[in-house]
């Protein structure tokens, strides 16, 4: 699903460079929950941009679901991210002007062949996955964070990605609803979902099935949780789908 | 692909300063069109063809004082002087010019009449046997005054003659004003009771005095009596030459009348180009001045849309890095401000069609403006969309410039 070999990451500026990710290797295969940890400064968000497609590596080879990322233009990128990816945002990002049904259908309008009612179809399908069907015509100012963090969830969800990318997704919420965030997002991966964590919370990360530790760059250690294990081959392989959805 | 539904969402969500654009948008688009359609008319008139042949002719006005100078005689005198500088085809005494602002005008109609309502007004030119070759004017139909027909206009008997006259040539627009569907030459019309045959047809010459509206064909209505002018009726005297050499004429002419008037003055020497110059200076300026106007109004318009469409990009960054992360493409943000844009210029536009019209009722009531061509709207809102898309362009191009990255950094 997402294969990353010996990934670099220089930043360059006229007097200096910068080495975010070095070397960096990880292969996620499809249905797995693995939970990207380390300090801050380690170049954890370096690794999610490069593996969300959000920017270029420098050196390396990644293949996203079979197809090589290295190499395309901003418009292939940015079809493949909206096709393949969901992202969950730390901070939510919602867009405050629209209310949480078009809030989650924003990344179908970019999306080739998908017709209103399609988009609106999907969009509440997705709602009712994380339980907020109920409030379609709020705006992100009127909910709570967990709220918001669950249309951000569904909003990328909607799309039906191959790959959930979620960045401290309960980086801005109190423990009890980290703790609903998170047990949606376990709920999603025992559905099937590959779901790729970038925490700097031990706590979180032992919820994923793997953990890969990066300090200075560099995968310093791949750690299995076998507990989660069984729960992931009993569905199978496969991302996750809004039913009747044909991608 | 952009949908405008999340577009008009997030409008919806932004109304005052939305609002103020539109305005603005609406302003600009009725001051615009109807500015427009006034500098056009300016222009218009100021190309009318005058009916002569303006190249070769020049002007000259010589200043009678006292009684018994500048009669016909002299005049005629004057002539054959003039009439003998080399350069000069011909040469006639006139008492009024196109475009001079001086016209000696009656009413005719189909009718006798005890009063002149109901006729249609034209301006009369007179002068001599030569005036319509000196103008370059052309018998279309009919033929031209034989030369006993022509009598002398003095000072003591001008209102008496010159009402009287039986015999008259009309210019083809005013012949198919009074006759539309028939010949007009040996038609009888009517200066009160009087009546006048009308015994040719000649071909169309501007009036001293044109309205605003430069369609009307009253412009070009005009007829021509059978009578000789002098200096002491404010006759010009008129002369036809080849256009290389009318400056040197002129100055010669000048020059043979001071001469031969020693005690009096030339009111004007000048070409007809010069004065038809002269005619339209005022119309002239008020085209540039509202064309500055115009452009004044669309550069601040422009700067209003740049000004609220920076702000917006601005403000919007996030949600632009946002969109990005999500899937958008550049030109999926160039198009959704683009689109933005054009929702709020046709909301302007719409708006700003009623004022355009608002403003034109009062221009007719108060400035005898003509109504506004419905041309004019779609004319005016192309205009301002094209400048709205212009407008935007730098801040949406800015905005497409924005990476996906911003979506990662915190709020």
């Amino acid at each position: 699903m997402l294969d990353m070999r010996n990934v670099s990451k220089i930043y360059r500026t006229t007097t200096v460079e910068t080495h975010a990710l070095r070397d960096f290797s990880l292969d996620v295969r499809e249905g797995e929950f693995v939970a990207v940890t380390g300090p801050s400064g380690s170049g954890k968000t370096t690794f999610l941009t490069i593996a969300g497609l959000l920017e270029e590596l420098t050196h390396g080879e990644y293949v996203l679901d079979g197809v090589d990322v290295h190499g395309l233009d901003d418009n292939q990128r940015s079809r493949l991210r909206n096709e393949k990816i969901g992202f969950i945002f730390q901070a939510f990002n919602l867009i405050p002007d629209l209310n949480v049904l078009d809030n989650v259908e924003v990344p179908l309008h970019y999306r080739r062949g998908i017709g209103a009612a399609e988009r609106r179809r999907r969009a509440t399908q997705a709602l009712e996955r994380v339980g907020l069907s109920a409030r379609v015509r709020h705006y992100p100012a009127e909910l709570s964070g967990g709220q918001q963090q669950r249309v951000a969830i569904a909003r990328a969800l909607a799309g039906s990605p191959r790959l959930l990318l979620a960045d401290e997704p309960t980086g801005n919420l109190d423990t009890a609803m980290a703790r609903g965030v998170m047990d949606l997002i376990e709920e999603l991966h025992r559905e099937g979902a590959t779901v790729v964590m970038v925490t700097h919370d031990p706590d979180l990360a032992a919820r994923a099935e793997r953990n890969v530790h990066i300090v200075d760059g560099m995968a310093s250690g791949i750690i299995e949780e076998p507990s989660m294990r069984p729960a992931v081959r009993a569905q199978g392989e496969g991302a996750f789908r809004i039913p009747g959805a044909e991608d | 692909m952009t949908t405008l539904r999340p577009i008009l969402s997030a409008l919806r969500r932004h109304k005052i300063a939305a609002l103020l654009i539109v305005l603005e948008i609406a302003l600009a688009f009725a001051i615009v069109s109807n500015a427009l359609y006034i500098v056009v008319g300016r222009l218009q008139r100021i190309d009318l063809p005058s009916g002569i042949d303006e190249p070769g002719l020049v002007l000259l006005q010589l200043a009678t004082a006292g009684a018994g100078r500048g009669t016909v005689a002299s005049a005629q005198a004057d002539l054959a002087a003039l009439r003998a500088i080399p350069g000069v085809e011909s040469a006639t005494a006139i008492n009024s010019l196109p475009l001079s602002h001086s016209q000696w005008g009656l009413i005719y109609a189909l009718h006798p009449m005890r009063t002149f309502s109901g006729g249609v007004q034209a301006p009369v030119y007179f002068g001599g046997p030569d005036l319509l070759k000196t103008l370059g004017v052309r018998m279309l139909q009919g033929m031209s005054f034989p030369p006993s027909a022509y009598r002398d206009l003095t000072p003591q008997n001008a209102f008496k003659i010159f009402v009287a006259a039986r015999q008259a040539l009309i210019t083809q627009a005013y012949a198919k004003r009074l006759w539309p569907h028939a010949n007009a030459v040996g038609k009888i019309m009517y200066m009160g009771e009087t009546p006048v045959q009308v015994i040719g047809v000649v071909s169309n010459i501007i009036k001293p005095y044109i309205s605003a509206n430069a369609h009307d064909p009253g412009n070009y209505y005009a007829v021509f009596s059978p009578f000789r002018a002098a200096p002491d009726l404010n006759a010009w005297y008129a002369l036809r030459c080849r256009p290389a050499v009318c400056p040197r004429v002129l100055k010669a002419a000048a020059g043979k009348l001071q001469a031969m008037h020693p005690t009096e003055t030339l009111n004007a020497q000048e070409s007809f180009m010069h004065m038809r110059q002269r005619y339209f200076r005022n119309d002239r300026a008020m085209a540039w001045l509202l064309a500055g106007t115009v452009l004044a109004l669309l550069a601040v318009t422009a700067v209003g849309i740049v000004g609220l469409a920076s702000f917006w990009v601005q403000q919007r960054t996030r949600q632009i890095g946002v969109r990005r992360a999500l899937g958008a493409r550049r030109v999926d943000i160039l198009r959704y401000f683009q689109t933005e844009n054009f929702l709020l210029a046709t909301a302007g536009i719409a708006l700003g069609c009623a004022a355009a019209i608002g403003i034109n009722v009062w221009l007719m009531a108060h400035y005898a403006v003509p109504r506004l061509p419905i041309l004019y709207l779609p004319i005016g809102a192309v205009a301002l969309w094209t400048l709205g898309q212009f407008a935007v362009l730098g801040p949406a191009l800015r905005a497409a410039r924005v990476p996906p990255t911003v979506a990662m950094r915190a709020a």
